[in-house]
Order: C-alpha cells, then sequence, then structure tokens
C-alpha cells in the first residue's frame, strides 16, 4: 500500500506544481487593449501591434451577420464571436514576435499581431 | 492482426485521399495556418496543449504484436477527454480498454479477452513557448495510470504506473518541417493475483521528423530508444530496444483529425540471453490509431 500512497502524493505534488504555475504573474499587470472590427469576412485593421511582456486584450467587434471564430494557434485562444456582438479574448504577457490569428470560419480572415 | 489490418487499410485511404486533394489545390504553403505539433510526430508527443478553452474527445488505441513464438496481438485504447484550462495548462483523463489474443507464446498464458482495464489523467505544463524568433518548444507532462489488467499478458493485477515526459519540438522549417523529442521514465508497480510485487520502469527517448506535405496532411518518421529495469530506481537494467518507423496526421475537417503510426523493432537485446531482439519486455511491432474531435 505504500506505493499507493506515494503514488497519490506524486499525482497530488503535479497537480499543486501545475496549480502554481497556471497562477501567470501576468494576470495583475496591465493589460493592452486592441481594437479589432470583422466586416465583410476580413479584420480591420489586419495588422495591430502590442509591446512585449505584458499581457493583451483583444476586443473584437464582429459587424457580419453571422458568427465568426477568432482562433490562433500560437495565441494559444479562441473565441467564437455571435453576428453583430463583442467577443473579448484575453492573452498572456506576450514575447516579441509575430503571431497570427483567423477566423476558424473563414479560410481568408486573417491577420497579425506584431509585439515589440 | 485484425487491428493491424485496419491500420493499414486505414492509413492508405487517408494517404490517398489527402495527397490526391492536397495535391490538387496546389496550396502555397507560406499561406498555410499554423499547425499543433502534439500529435504530428506518431508515438513521440509534440510540445502542443491546445488552445485556452478548447476541450477534445479521443480514441486513442495503441495495438503491439509479435512475441518470442506463438501468435501475440494485443491493445490499449484510452476513451479520453482532453481540455485547456489556461495557455500554458492542459489537463487530460479518462478510461482504458484492452484486448488480448495469446497463443503458444512462452510465458504467456493463451488467452482472448476484452476488459475495461483501467484509468489514466494526464497533466501538461508547457515550460517553453514557441515564438517567431525561437523554434523550440518544450512542455512537461505527468500521467499517473491504474490498471487492473496487466498491459503484457492480460491478467488480472493491480498496476500503478507513474510516466513523466518531456515533450519538445523544433521548428524547422517555417509551418513545415519540424522534429520532435521525447525523454521518457515510467516506473510502475504491480500486484499479480498470487499477491506476489513487481517493480520495474522505462526509460528512453525519441527523435522525429515531420514533413508538412499538404495544408491537412503530415507525414513523418520516428526512432525510439527504450531501456527497461526490473527496479524504480533504473537499477537492475533487463535490456533494451530500438523501434523504427513511420508517423502520418491528417486534418479532415477544422474539428477533427487522426494521427497515424507504426514502429518496428530494429534491433534489441535481453541481458542474459543472446537471442536477437528484446521480445521478453518489448514487441516486434506497434500501431497507434487516433482520432480526435475538437469542441
Amino acid at each position: 500500500m505504500s506505493a499507493v500512497l506515494t503514488m497519490r502524493k506524486l499525482t497530488l505534488a503535479a497537480a499543486c506544481a501545475i496549480a502554481t504555475f497556471a497562477v501567470s504573474p501576468s494576470i495583475a499587470q496591465q493589460a493592452t487593449d486592441i481594437q479589432l472590427t470583422y466586416s465583410k469576412g476580413q479584420f480591420q485593421p489586419s495588422e495591430v501591434r502590442a509591446p512585449a511582456d505584458k499581457p493583451v486584450t483583444f476586443r473584437i467587434k464582429n459587424l457580419d451577420a453571422k458568427a465568426m471564430e477568432f482562433e490562433s494557434k500560437s495565441l494559444r485562444v479562441e473565441k467564437v464571436v455571435a453576428a453583430n456582438s463583442e467577443g473579448l479574448v484575453n492573452v498572456r504577457a506576450l514575447k516579441p514576435g509575430r503571431y497570427e490569428f483567423y477566423d476558424d470560419f473563414n479560410e481568408k480572415a486573417r491577420g497579425a499581431l506584431v509585439v515589440q | 492482426m485484425t487491428i493491424r489490418t485496419g491500420l493499414y487499410h486505414a492509413i492508405a485511404l487517408c494517404a490517398a485521399a489527402c495527397l490526391s486533394g492536397g495535391a490538387a489545390r496546389a496550396e502555397d504553403a507560406s499561406s498555410w495556418r499554423d499547425l499543433e505539433t502534439k500529435y504530428i510526430f506518431g508515438f513521440t508527443t509534440g510540445s502542443g496543449i491546445g488552445l485556452e478553452g478548447e476541450k477534445e474527445f479521443t480514441t486513442d488505441t495503441i495495438g503491439r504484436f509479435g512475441k518470442r513464438g506463438g501468435h501475440y496481438a494485443a491493445t490499449e485504447t484510452k476513451y479520453e477527454f482532453e481540455f485547456t484550462p489556461t495557455q500554458f495548462i492542459q489537463i487530460e483523463f479518462g478510461a482504458l480498454g484492452s484486448t488480448h489474443h495469446i497463443a503458444g507464446v512462452p510465458d504467456l498464458d493463451d488467452r482472448r479477452q476484452f476488459a475495461f482495464s483501467g484509468a489514466f489523467a494526464e497533466f501538461r505544463y508547457l515550460a517553453l513557448e514557441r515564438t517567431s524568433s525561437n523554434p523550440l518548444a518544450v512542455t512537461l507532462a505527468f500521467e499517473p495510470t491504474v490498471r487492473r489488467i496487466d498491459e503484457t499478458a492480460g491478467e488480472r493485477v493491480r498496476n500503478y504506473e507513474f510516466e513523466t515526459i518531456i515533450n519538445a519540438d523544433l521548428e524547422l522549417l517555417k509551418n513545415r518541417l519540424f522534429a520532435g523529442f521525447n525523454v521518457l521514465y515510467e516506473p510502475e508497480i504491480t500486484w499479480g493475483a498470487a499477491g506476489e510485487v513487481q517493480r520495474e520502469a522505462k526509460f528512453g527517448g525519441s527523435a522525429a521528423l515531420s514533413l508538412r506535405v499538404a495544408s491537412n496532411v503530415v507525414l513523418g518518421g520516428e526512432v525510439w530508444y527504450l531501456r527497461h529495469y526490473d527496479a524504480a530506481n533504473l537499477m537492475a537494467f533487463t535490456g533494451d530496444a530500438v523501434m523504427l518507423g513511420p508517423t502520418l496526421y491528417v486534418q479532415f475537417t477544422r474539428k477533427m483529425f487522426m494521427t497515424a503510426a507504426w514502429n518496428a523493432q530494429v534491433w534489441g537485446r535481453e541481458i542474459g540471453n543472446t537471442v536477437s531482439l528484446n521480445l521478453a519486455e518489448f514487441q516486434r511491432h506497434r500501431a497507434r490509431l487516433k482520432f480526435a474531435w475538437e469542441f
């Protein structure tokens, strides 16, 4: 039974470690607000900028008559924004680089966040 | 054997359908979207942890075929729910089902069975993320597993395993060519039906290379080197093996994909035994077939 207890302790330790890591210090920082409009199947503007090492909040206003899904593998976020409404997407503090995003419902709608 | 034949058919059908589709579209690689790397390397796991808020149901079957003599075919399927609660953490859990078809294999009882075999959970933490200026990403994963059926022999047991693994991958060509690396340490303890206790561990690593040949198809190959010990502290070495084989990843729709892989043991040794290959602790072939639905 000692092995079972050890296994439970290891699992608990792993869960605690992960929970600790999950509480990102970036939450306490002031986020950079980025306004995006989605209209006629395109992001406007299609390229936006933000400072490095600060969290980012995207405010996506969908002006089209159908829903869109803001998604980015590199930002690791996805959010469905209903027709004629606004969606908020919070992103962690980012390292300098180029992060592409797109509408998952529309192959052609793409944009990028440039972090400097 | 049926599962292996089915796997070959699935791989052939998917490859033919997707490669012809990919060629017909004559896509420009620079327009491809970013790729989630977790499942593109076969048995080697990439660093990807999904998107915050994403949920996924998967069936992940691993088949093991071939021992020293007789007929040996065993599978273990994970029925798995996974979700990504933050941009750094992924959690998975689910049930295990197993099949065993064993006939005339030395040191193993003949059996033909299907069983609910246990449960598992996995915690993944993205320790180093890829950016446009850093091609390397690293994820640390822990996977505690409880089994009531022995993976190899199919006997009733109580087995506790704690897999610890480092998943790393490198983007060699933007959105096109990826290298994957895993380092694995897997201690376990098993109580047999007669109360006997067996402690063992696996330690090893892998390297994989995957090329995205179309926006929805990735082909590659991987090699694994695995060592087996009769103790959790890696002190009682009993044998090792090298496994090698091809991998395939196909994205069917925006929210559905599959991954398939096949490895053959190309080198191995059993300590205290002069025979070629290590078929006591490993198998001659192994295959993986995974389907996933995101929602």
